[in-house]
Protein backbone atom coordinates (compact mmCIF):
# COMPACT_ATOMS: atom_id res chain seq x y z
CA UNK A 1 0.00 0.00 0.00
CA UNK A 2 2.75 2.13 1.05
CA UNK A 3 4.85 1.29 -1.68
CA UNK A 4 1.92 2.13 -3.97
CA UNK A 5 1.09 5.70 -2.66
CA UNK A 6 4.85 6.40 -2.96
CA UNK A 7 4.74 5.76 -6.85
CA UNK A 8 1.67 7.68 -7.56
CA UNK A 9 3.64 10.73 -5.88
CA UNK A 10 6.52 9.57 -8.23
CA UNK A 11 4.38 9.19 -11.04
CA UNK A 12 2.92 12.77 -10.45
CA UNK A 13 5.86 14.45 -9.83
CA UNK A 14 7.28 13.00 -13.31
CA UNK A 15 4.27 13.66 -15.07
CA UNK A 16 4.10 17.43 -13.95
CA UNK A 17 6.94 19.04 -16.56
CA UNK A 18 4.79 18.01 -18.95
CA UNK A 19 1.56 19.97 -18.09
CA UNK A 20 4.53 23.15 -17.32
CA UNK A 21 2.97 26.51 -19.41
CA UNK A 22 5.06 26.76 -22.18
CA UNK A 23 7.99 29.37 -22.24
CA UNK A 24 6.72 32.40 -23.75
CA UNK A 25 4.53 35.32 -22.76
CA UNK A 26 2.46 34.51 -20.17
CA UNK A 27 -1.18 34.69 -20.19
CA UNK A 28 -1.41 37.80 -18.45
CA UNK A 29 0.40 39.74 -20.91
CA UNK A 30 -1.43 38.61 -23.83
CA UNK A 31 -4.60 39.98 -21.87
CA UNK A 32 -3.06 43.41 -21.62
CA UNK A 33 -1.89 43.09 -25.15
CA UNK A 34 -5.83 42.00 -26.33
CA UNK A 35 -6.71 45.09 -24.04
CA UNK A 36 -3.89 47.83 -25.88
CA UNK A 37 -5.22 46.81 -29.32
CA UNK A 38 -8.85 46.74 -28.06
CA UNK A 39 -8.81 49.93 -26.48
CA UNK A 40 -6.68 51.23 -29.88
CA UNK A 41 -9.61 49.98 -32.19
CA UNK A 42 -12.62 52.19 -30.02
CA UNK A 43 -10.60 55.09 -29.73
CA UNK A 44 -9.42 55.20 -33.64
CA UNK A 45 -13.34 54.38 -34.52
CA UNK A 46 -14.28 57.26 -31.89
CA UNK A 47 -11.87 59.78 -33.62
CA UNK A 48 -13.32 58.79 -37.25
CA UNK A 49 -16.91 59.42 -36.15
CA UNK A 50 -16.01 62.34 -34.69
CA UNK A 51 -14.19 63.53 -37.49
CA UNK A 52 -17.11 62.60 -40.05
CA UNK A 53 -19.36 64.20 -37.66
CA UNK A 54 -17.70 67.45 -37.88
CA UNK A 55 -16.00 67.68 -40.43
CA UNK A 56 -17.24 65.69 -43.06
CA UNK A 57 -15.02 63.06 -43.28
CA UNK A 58 -15.55 59.84 -45.77
CA UNK A 59 -18.17 57.90 -45.10
CA UNK A 60 -16.86 54.42 -45.74
CA UNK A 61 -13.53 54.83 -43.64
CA UNK A 62 -16.81 55.98 -41.39
CA UNK A 63 -18.30 52.53 -41.81
CA UNK A 64 -15.78 50.77 -41.81
CA UNK A 65 -13.76 51.67 -38.26
CA UNK A 66 -17.28 51.08 -36.91
CA UNK A 67 -17.69 47.40 -38.34
CA UNK A 68 -13.87 47.05 -36.89
CA UNK A 69 -15.47 48.24 -33.78
CA UNK A 70 -17.70 46.13 -33.65
CA UNK A 71 -16.05 42.94 -34.02
CA UNK A 72 -13.20 44.36 -31.42
CA UNK A 73 -16.34 44.72 -29.15
CA UNK A 74 -18.08 41.00 -30.26
CA UNK A 75 -14.82 39.55 -29.44
CA UNK A 76 -14.25 41.43 -25.92
CA UNK A 77 -17.74 40.21 -24.40
CA UNK A 78 -17.59 36.65 -26.14
CA UNK A 79 -14.07 36.07 -24.28
CA UNK A 80 -15.37 38.13 -21.08
CA UNK A 81 -18.08 35.45 -21.01
CA UNK A 82 -15.99 32.85 -20.95
CA UNK A 83 -13.26 33.97 -18.83
CA UNK A 84 -16.60 34.54 -16.16
CA UNK A 85 -18.27 31.48 -17.33
CA UNK A 86 -15.10 29.49 -16.36
CA UNK A 87 -14.51 31.50 -12.76
CA UNK A 88 -17.88 30.42 -11.78
CA UNK A 89 -17.05 26.53 -12.80
CA UNK A 90 -14.27 27.02 -10.29
CA UNK A 91 -16.73 28.72 -7.47
CA UNK A 92 -19.55 25.67 -8.33
CA UNK A 93 -16.82 23.03 -7.71
CA UNK A 94 -17.41 20.56 -5.14
CA UNK A 95 -14.34 20.68 -2.33
CA UNK B 1 -9.08 39.00 -36.31
CA UNK B 2 -6.21 41.01 -38.01
CA UNK B 3 -7.29 39.35 -41.77
CA UNK B 4 -10.71 40.54 -40.76
CA UNK B 5 -9.71 43.61 -40.07
CA UNK B 6 -7.52 43.80 -43.52
CA UNK B 7 -10.40 42.19 -45.45
CA UNK B 8 -12.43 45.39 -44.50
CA UNK B 9 -9.73 48.10 -45.40
CA UNK B 10 -9.39 46.21 -48.54
CA UNK B 11 -13.02 46.17 -49.24
CA UNK B 12 -13.84 50.00 -47.85
CA UNK B 13 -10.92 51.08 -50.43
CA UNK B 14 -12.62 49.64 -52.99
CA UNK B 15 -15.80 51.00 -52.29
CA UNK B 16 -13.87 54.49 -52.11
CA UNK B 17 -12.58 53.95 -55.40
CA UNK B 18 -15.51 53.15 -56.88
CA UNK B 19 -17.48 56.04 -55.98
CA UNK B 20 -14.13 58.34 -57.14
CA UNK B 21 -14.79 56.56 -60.36
CA UNK B 22 -18.50 57.73 -60.26
CA UNK B 23 -17.86 60.72 -58.95
CA UNK B 24 -15.82 61.73 -62.54
CA UNK B 25 -18.22 59.26 -64.50
CA UNK B 26 -21.03 61.84 -62.79
CA UNK B 27 -18.53 65.05 -64.18
CA UNK B 28 -18.45 63.76 -67.49
CA UNK B 29 -21.52 63.33 -67.85
CA UNK B 30 -22.74 66.67 -66.47
CA UNK B 31 -20.37 68.14 -69.26
CA UNK B 32 -21.38 66.07 -72.32
CA UNK B 33 -22.30 69.34 -73.60
CA UNK B 34 -19.59 71.42 -72.99
CA UNK B 35 -18.10 72.88 -75.99
CA UNK B 36 -14.41 71.61 -75.75
CA UNK B 37 -14.51 68.90 -72.55
CA UNK B 38 -12.67 65.95 -72.60
CA UNK B 39 -13.87 63.19 -70.86
CA UNK B 40 -11.86 62.52 -67.68
CA UNK B 41 -10.93 58.67 -67.05
CA UNK B 42 -9.65 57.11 -63.41
CA UNK B 43 -7.06 54.62 -63.84
CA UNK B 44 -7.06 51.92 -60.30
CA UNK B 45 -3.76 50.60 -59.47
CA UNK B 46 -2.77 48.39 -56.28
CA UNK B 47 -1.35 50.78 -53.13
CA UNK B 48 2.38 49.32 -53.15
CA UNK B 49 3.14 50.69 -50.08
CA UNK B 50 4.56 48.68 -46.87
CA UNK B 51 3.11 50.77 -44.48
CA UNK B 52 -0.95 50.17 -45.28
CA UNK B 53 -2.63 47.24 -45.48
CA UNK B 54 -1.51 45.17 -48.72
CA UNK B 55 -3.92 44.60 -51.76
CA UNK B 56 -5.87 48.22 -51.21
CA UNK B 57 -7.14 49.84 -54.38
CA UNK B 58 -6.34 53.62 -55.11
CA UNK B 59 -7.72 55.97 -58.31
CA UNK B 60 -4.56 57.42 -59.62
CA UNK B 61 -4.13 60.67 -61.64
CA UNK B 62 -7.39 61.76 -63.64
CA UNK B 63 -6.14 61.72 -67.24
CA UNK B 64 -7.71 63.68 -70.16
CA UNK B 65 -9.47 61.17 -73.09
CA UNK B 66 -7.56 63.11 -76.27
CA UNK B 67 -9.71 61.26 -78.53
CA UNK B 68 -10.71 64.09 -81.31
CA UNK B 69 -13.37 66.66 -79.55
CA UNK B 70 -17.02 66.35 -82.01
CA UNK B 71 -17.37 69.10 -84.44
CA UNK B 72 -20.66 70.77 -84.37
CA UNK B 73 -22.61 72.39 -87.28
CA UNK B 74 -23.98 75.46 -85.56
CA UNK B 75 -23.17 78.79 -87.52
CA UNK B 76 -25.35 80.97 -85.02
CA UNK B 77 -23.02 79.52 -81.62
CA UNK B 78 -20.96 82.11 -80.35
CA UNK B 79 -17.71 79.53 -80.46
CA UNK B 80 -18.45 78.95 -83.94
CA UNK B 81 -15.15 79.39 -86.40
CA UNK B 82 -15.34 80.30 -90.20
CA UNK B 83 -17.00 76.98 -91.47
CA UNK B 84 -19.71 77.19 -89.24
CA UNK B 85 -18.83 74.54 -86.97
CA UNK B 86 -17.12 74.87 -83.05
CA UNK B 87 -15.61 71.71 -81.06
CA UNK B 88 -18.02 69.93 -78.50
CA UNK B 89 -17.09 67.48 -76.08
CA UNK B 90 -15.83 64.09 -76.62
CA UNK B 91 -17.96 62.83 -74.17
CA UNK B 92 -20.30 59.54 -75.39
CA UNK B 93 -23.17 59.00 -73.16
CA UNK B 94 -23.96 55.79 -73.66
CA UNK B 95 -20.00 54.82 -73.03
CA UNK B 96 -20.34 56.81 -69.85
CA UNK B 97 -24.11 55.07 -68.70
CA UNK B 98 -22.50 51.72 -69.20
CA UNK B 99 -19.08 52.65 -67.01
CA UNK B 100 -21.63 53.92 -64.24
CA UNK B 101 -23.71 50.81 -64.67
CA UNK B 102 -20.10 49.25 -63.93
CA UNK B 103 -18.77 51.01 -61.01
CA UNK B 104 -22.09 50.13 -59.71
CA UNK B 105 -21.66 46.72 -59.70
CA UNK B 106 -18.23 46.73 -58.76
CA UNK B 107 -19.42 48.98 -55.75
CA UNK B 108 -22.53 45.95 -54.97
CA UNK B 109 -19.61 43.68 -55.47
CA UNK B 110 -17.43 45.56 -53.08
CA UNK B 111 -20.21 45.99 -50.14
CA UNK B 112 -20.53 42.38 -50.89
CA UNK B 113 -17.56 41.51 -49.89
CA UNK B 114 -17.42 43.53 -46.77
CA UNK B 115 -20.70 41.93 -45.68
CA UNK B 116 -19.35 38.13 -45.68
CA UNK B 117 -16.59 39.50 -44.01
CA UNK B 118 -18.63 40.85 -41.01
CA UNK B 119 -20.47 37.94 -41.02
CA UNK B 120 -17.72 35.05 -41.33
CA UNK B 121 -16.16 37.34 -38.12
CA UNK B 122 -19.50 37.06 -36.54
CA UNK B 123 -20.12 33.01 -36.87
CA UNK B 124 -16.41 32.80 -35.74
CA UNK B 125 -17.02 34.28 -32.71
CA UNK B 126 -20.55 32.44 -32.51
CA UNK B 127 -18.57 29.27 -32.59
CA UNK B 128 -16.44 30.63 -29.74
CA UNK B 129 -19.81 31.42 -27.33
CA UNK B 130 -21.01 28.13 -27.60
Amino acid sequence: MDIQALGAVKNYTAARPATEPAPGPKAGEYLANITRDFAATLQESEDTAKAAMTTGADPHTLVQALAQTEMAVEAAVTVRDRVVEAYQEILRMPV
Amino acid sequence: MSEFSNALSVSSSGLLAQSQRLRHLSENIANADTPGYRRKTVPFRTIMDASGTPGMVQTGRVRMDQSELTRIYDPAHPMADDTGSYDGSNVNLMIELADAREAQRSYEANLKMFEQTRQMGRSLFDLLRR
